[in-house]
């Protein structure tokens, strides 16, 4: 084993890492509902946010939007501790996936957007023109930065090359 | 044999179901259950996003906005829910028995109709015309709050059971 692999190895023989991916129902099969769960309020409440600023709901004041905020946040450090623990039952698997660090860059660049949005667009009203064209393009790459999130995500469990340190993937 | 115990060989309805062009079209090519569970992520989140983002306004998240106005982004939430629908059909056409010998998808289905008769009820009875008279800052009564937490609740159980569906898997594919 080359000193990686052997990193790895001792990594998957962790208490933590053996308890991730052991039998119990609130292991591995509760840590992954808990961020889908986490999933489904980080992205829904963010596009709800580009929505408005995409034109949908043109009532609703755009400095209240950030009230939905702590649902974001809540949801995101929900995911954050969920997602380590996903990443502590197999560490392997994710860290030698290409799709895994495009999931990783997409959510960074997704969260700054959100922030951008919020800093920018929600307690920067009023916007002229030239402000409002740019807080459109913010919340449409947002929509499509959490879309590909999403979609990464979902597709790690058909492109992993390797299960654990010494069992490959069978794709 | 009652009805969620899988029989060794498929009975009518799952014969019937696997002789569907739906059948073969979902199992015909590899990209296609990849890219049918993304979309069915994609539309959880835009149900989540609007629908639960509206729940917790009437519950009293972020009361600076009126109700009425919240209700504009629905239409993407139902728009969620027609592509989970069918992508959910397509799934169940694909491995009848991997979802109809499944106890999580009964619950799954349980509380789909729950979430269904709340929002029947929810248009259909005067709370909905009382909630959408709020104005900004004003507080929803007491029964409108009790809708949008059962709302909240089911949609979040069936997305609980829907994760789970792969632990709780009958014993064998047919």
């Amino acid at each position: 084993m080359t000193p990686t692999e052997q990193f790895f190895d001792w990594l998957e023989h962790t208490d933590l890492s053996m308890w991730v991916r052991g039998e119990s129902l609130f292991a591995f099969p509760l840590i992954l509902t808990v961020h889908t769960i986490g999933m489904g309020f980080v992205a829904g409440t963010s596009w709800a946010v580009d929505l408005r600023v995409l034109g949908v709901g043109k009532h609703v004041p755009l400095a209240a939007m950030e009230k939905f905020f702590p649902v974001i946040w809540l949801a995101l450090a929900a995911n954050f501790i969920s997602g380590i623990l996903l990443l502590a039952g197999y560490p392997y698997k994710a860290f030698t996936n290409w799709v895994f660090y495009l999931k990783l860059s997409l959510i960074a660049l997704a969260i700054y957007l959100v922030l951008k949005v919020r800093n920018e667009v929600l307690r920067h009203e009023p916007l002229n023109d030239e402000q409002w064209r740019r807080a459109k393009w913010l919340a449409a790459a947002s929509l499509a930065c959490w879309a590909g999130a999403i979609t990464a995500g979902r597709l790690l469990a058909y492109t992993f090359i390797w299960l654990r340190v010494g069992i490959p993937g069978g794709f | 044999m009652p009805f969620w115990i899988e029989p060794d060989m498929p009975d009518a309805w799952e014969r019937w179901v696997r002789a569907t062009g739906l059948h073969e079209f979902v199992l015909h090519h590899s990209w296609m259950w990849p890219t049918l569970e993304t979309l069915h992520y994609l539309g959880l989140s835009m149900l989540l996003g609007t629908v639960g983002v509206f729940d917790l306004r009437v519950l009293g998240l972020a009361k600076g906005i009126a109700p009425a106005t919240l209700h504009k982004l629905i239409p993407f939430g139902i728009g969620g829910y027609c592509l989970n629908l069918l992508t959910g059909i397509t799934f169940f056409s694909g491995f009848p028995e991997q979802y109809a010998y499944n106890p999580s998808f009964w619950w799954k289905a349980v509380f789909m109709a729950v979430a269904g008769v709340n929002v029947a009820f929810f248009y259909l009875s005067d709370e909905f015309r009382r909630v959408k008279l709020l104005g900004p800052h004003a507080d929803a009564p007491w029964r409108a709050k009790f809708i949008a937490g059962t709302s909240l609740s089911a949609w979040v159980l069936v997305l609980i059971c829907g994760r789970l569906l792969t632990f709780f898997r009958p014993p064998f594919f047919h």
